[in-house]
């Protein structure tokens, strides 16, 4: 009783709490400074969908067997090509992702054939807002190099 | 007003009131967190001290949607919670903005079925559509990012007003309506 009326009269439970204020505050900031400094993702990490091309020549790696296309759960990509004579695979003409319904699963980049460079891979990008919904499906060439960071215009 | 309206360009005689009143929307957006499903969970994890919103003046989270400028869609949208999204919007006052994070508030995300609202933007004007299933608390910082960016270049005193028509989801100018 008496022990417990010394304690509320001179603060030791507060004092207590404050003592471990004080003891956080010489440490440094916790806080990713983020569009300075970005955090490395984790090795499985599943962003965007990414096309790849042959490291050393910049040739293209898809064959268009549209294998992706048939694994995607949601019907989201969309691609074609032709032959052309003298090339041994097929020359990508479209490659539609519409990124909006993507749920990232993983299953298009997983069933992709291509060896030894995978042509479809998901990147470490996560950085994808965007002002439209008409800009959310992906093309060819916003597939090789990553969806660009969008301006607005009034 | 018919007289000089849109003959000048933009803030001809209120030059730089604009700017000054943008600065302050952009860096005081208190959002009204709408979480329903996991996103939400990614939208409370950026307010925390390691991702801290607050750097964005953001980070005043409002439960009433009368104290807010920025609804943050965060998950799926059922058709039943629609009608109440709606109301929350129009109880918000103006100017106000909406972000829609994650694949299921964008466009329904795997559920195309029949309970599921397919894309928060058949009932409310969304501004920045954020990607991702859910997206990182970094997605949801640069979607915040894109929506200042947005509002630097928004007019204030001869403000545009944009609608949605029927059956359309991009916005268009009410004197290009026709």
């Amino acid at each position: 009783m008496l022990a417990r009326l010394l304690r509320s009269i001179f603060l030791i439970d507060l004092l207590k709490g404050l003592f471990v204020t004080l003891k956080y505050t010489p440490r440094p900031a916790f806080t990713f400074q983020y569009p300075a400094e970005r955090r490395p993702v984790a090795p499985r990490f599943r962003g965007v969908l990414r096309l790849q091309v042959e490291p050393e020549t910049g040739a293209q790696t898809c064959i268009v067997c549209d294998q992706c296309a048939k694994a995607c759960p949601d019907e989201l990509i969309n691609l074609g090509g032709h032959r052309e004579p003298g090339r041994k695979i097929k020359v990508l003409d479209y490659f539609d992702f519409n990124l909006s319904r993507c749920s990232f699963c993983g299953l298009c980049a997983e069933v992709c054939p291509t060896k030894p460079v995978k042509a479809l891979i998901m990147s470490e990008d996560y950085e994808l807002g965007t002002y439209s919904r008409n800009s959310q499906v992906l093309r060819v060439d916003e597939m090789y190099d990553g969806l660009p960071i969008q301006q607005y215009n009034r | 007003m018919g007289l000089i309206d849109h003959r000048f360009s933009d803030n001809f005689i209120t030059t730089n009131v604009d700017q000054v009143l943008n600065w302050a929307r952009q860096s005081s957006l208190w959002p009204m967190g709408f979480g329903l499903a996991c996103c939400a969970i990614e939208m409370i994890a950026s307010s925390t001290s390691r991702y801290d919103i607050a750097r964005f003046g953001a980070e005043v989270f409002r439960a009433s949607p009368r104290q807010a400028d920025l609804m943050i869609v965060a998950g799926t949208v059922t058709k039943k919670m629609a009608p109440v999204l709606r109301r929350l919007y129009d109880q918000m006052p103006e100017p106000k903005w909406v972000i829609s994070m994650g694949s299921c508030s964008n466009a329904g995300g795997p559920f195309p079925t029949y309970s599921v609202l397919q894309g928060v933007d058949k009932i409310v004007p969304v501004d920045v559509y954020v990607s991702g299933c859910p997206p990182r608390p970094e997605a949801l910082l640069y979607g915040l990012m894109r929506l200042q960016d947005k509002i630097r270049k928004e007019t204030t005193v001869l403000r545009r007003e944009r609608v949605i028509m029927a059956g359309q989801t991009e916005p268009i100018m009410v004197e290009d309506r026709g």
